[in-house]
């Protein structure tokens, strides 16, 4: 069989950077062919897919990649990771009329593609809405339509199952099979394969910019593990003091009558792992909102950390919050003032705040990277110094919210293992949002579910 | 388009607090006939709301209580009703048509790059929220009071505009990379390779 895509021999460096990000990559995607690309973050698994899609300014050989030509409209199109920078129009229909009108397609056939494309994955019927009031699930559908408008042999997607909940990761994988089917090949890459053992046919894990080793199947430790080994459930939180989140019965509507909140109720006992667990859409960055102070609730209570309807000038040391993207919280020269920046404002000597500082940058691996600037570091160290920069004001609750993606399997239980410590070592309680149901691959002390406006059920684990 | 640039003139035209009362009705009419609910002309008048204040506060300032609350409102109401069409008009327009009207005037380039800028505005709304929100918890103070002290703005350009600038220069570099994939300035056969600014 002829393969469709060839690359030989590939290798590529960024222009100022002096280490090549791919090494002498050589890879065949046949028609028809899913293949998934893994391999810990910055292996080279992004710019593989920019260098197939012809993304790359100079520094590659052009016919290292060959794509012999096939039925289908064009060779590639790619499906980026973050689906709210991608969408540029502010309808459905506009979005994904983006590339055949800038191609100038005939209006007939920008009709036809529109209408197939959005059928394709099941947003028929939405041509007129904005793009806004679209959910996460349907914006990142959306982002596959407005490729697959110009019908491309082969679609690349980066990270595609990173902000999707499970529902959201079947529906692509159903839409994923149904484009095998028509011979579309595919090229997946991404940190958890697990979702898309049903419809890949081959495994690609890349390892410092070059292929470590080709499978034909995803292997058992490219999904998420249920349980870590570390993960030691301790019931002991229950006869600890008062809490330190305690929310009573609280309301909340959102916009458009919607209901967020439906008398939910929430306690955390001092130095306890709660792994709040919902469906995208179901308020759980909203309740993070509550806890502290950034949001108020219509009725209800909400105490944290002993301050009572907390404001956010008031739980400045005693509640911290780690947000998705650690870069909206890093701006310091150094390493260590980042750490710094919260104590320097709580008055302590400056013998102490180093003390403080250096046990935080410690704890969290990033002591060896002090002086560096936090801007150059790689995603996964600056996530590490943006977690020593909240837990070296020592405080009582830490929230986090979707703390995994853009993390690799092995970040993401390095993360889990130094949460685990915090809780144990240091009583700090931990409230941790995600979609991900088994995420916190047994290390939380209760998973609790999000669901209609209640936290709907708790499952602790068994000892 | 044109009832936009009417509405506008209007706003800036009419003097009189009931002509001014009479166009904003007209406005809040216009949001419902679109189709817009209230949470959507809150969501667009709510900071206009404390420029009021703040206008009319102003006013009674200089001009003492009862003299200078009327023209404060005046004044106040011309911003509102000023921008309240440009508003109503991002919001019922599709990109396709704002893009087209745009080319009328400035070339196609020009336009994509003024017509994005807005687009992801609201967009760089939620991550400024978001990095206010990481930064109060460290105990920077965000208070209104802050903000005016220049002494803290050394401090606040740090923990605020530096983040910001960040996400903002990978955002733009994300959207080209977009624009760029499916066939941004192909029709030309030029290559577009510059980002876009925020």
């Amino acid at each position: 069989m002829k393969s469709f895509l060839e690359i030989h021999g590939m290798s590529y460096s960024y222009p100022a950077a002096k280490a090549p990000v791919l090494r002498d990559i050589s890879l065949r995607i046949h028609a028809g062919e899913c293949v998934c690309i893994t391999g810990p973050s910055g292996c080279g698994k992004t710019t593989l897919l920019m260098a197939v899609q012809g993304l790359l300014k100079d520094g590659y050989r052009p016919d290292a990649v060959r794509i012999h030509p096939s039925g289908f409209g064009l060779d590639t199109g790619m499906v980026f990771q973050n689906a709210d920078t991608q969408i540029l129009c502010t309808t459905v229909r506009d979005e994904t009329a983006f590339w055949p009108v800038n191609l100038g397609m005939p209006p007939d056939f920008i009709e036809d593609a529109v209408e197939s494309a959005l059928h394709e994955v099941g947003l028929a019927g939405f041509e007129a809405r904005h793009v806004d009031a679209l959910s996460a699930g349907q914006k990142h559908r959306l982002t596959i339509a407005s490729v697959l408008s110009m019908r491309p042999g082969l679609i690349l997607l980066d990270e595609p199952g990173a902000q999707l909940d499970a529902g959201g990761k079947e529906k692509l994988v159903r839409i994923l099979k149904r484009l095998k089917y028509q011979g579309h090949a595919l090229m997946i890459a991404d940190h958890d394969l697990h979702p898309y053992r049903s419809v890949a046919d081959g495994c690609v894990l890349m390892k410092n910019g070059g292929i470590d080793r080709t499978l034909t199947r995803i292997p058992l430790e490219y999904g998420m593990p249920d349980r870590l080994p570390e993960s030691v459930p301790d019931h002991s939180y229950k006869t600890f003091g008062p809490p330190v989140v305690d929310v009573r019965d609280i309301s909340l509507s959102g916009s458009e009558d919607r209901t967020v909140f439906d008398g939910l109720s929430l306690q955390v006992q001092q130095g306890e792992f709660v792994h709040l667990y919902g469906i995208n859409g179901q308020g759980k960055s909203t309740l993070l909102r509550c806890l502290c102070g950034f949001a108020r609730p219509d009725s209800g209570a909400i105490r944290t950390a002993d301050v009572d309807s907390p404001r956010p000038h008031l739980l400045a040391g005693k509640a911290a919050l780690l947000l998705q993207n650690p870069q909206k919280q890093i701006f310091e020269d150094t390493v260590f003032d980042e750490a710094a920046f919260s104590l320097k404002r709580s008055g302590l000597s400056a013998e102490r705040i180093r003390e403080r500082v250096m046990w935080a940058l410690e704890f969290c691996e990033v002591r060896h990277l002090a002086d560096r600037s936090p801007m150059m570091l790689s995603f996964g160290e600056q996530h590490r110094v943006a977690l020593a920069s909240v837990i070296a004001a020592e405080p009582r609750l830490l929230l986090l919210d979707e703390p995994f993606s853009g993390l690799d399997l092995d970040q993401r239980r390095r993360l889990l293992t130094l949460l685990r410590q915090l809780c144990r070592d240091r009583k700090v309680s931990i409230v941790m949002a995600s979609h991900n149901p088994g995420s916190d691959m047994g290390c939380a002390d209760r998973r609790l579910v999000l669901a209609d406006g209640k936290i709907t059920s708790e499952s602790g684990y068994e000892c | 388009m044109l009832w936009m640039c009417g509405m506008c003139t209007a706003a800036c035209m009419v003097k009189s607090v009931h002509g001014l009362l009479l166009l904003l009705v007209v406005h809040v009419a216009g949001y419902f006939l679109a189709r817009l609910g209230v949470s959507e002309l809150w969501r667009d008048i709510r900071f206009f709301l404390i420029q009021m204040v703040i206008v009319t506060g102003l006013y009674m300032l200089r001009d003492g209580i009862p003299d200078g609350i009327w023209p404060g409102i005046r004044t106040s109401l011309q911003v509102l009703l000023f921008f309240l069409p440009g508003a109503l008009f991002l919001r019922t327009t599709p990109s396709s048509r704002i893009m087209s009207s745009l080319r009328r005037f400035m070339p196609r380039r020009l336009a994509f790059f003024v017509f994005i800028s807005f687009r992801f505005l609201p967009y760089f709304a939620g991550e400024f929220h978001d990095i206010s929100m990481i930064q109060q918890l460290r105990g920077v103070r965000l208070t209104p009071r802050y903000w005016i002290d220049p002494r803290n703005w050394r401090d606040i350009f740090h923990c605020m505009v530096i983040p910001l600038m960040v996400r903002a220069i990978k955002t733009a570099d994300q959207a080209a990379m977009s624009a760029v994939a499916r066939g941004f300035g192909k029709r030309y056969g030029k290559d577009t390779d510059s980002g876009e600014a925020e």
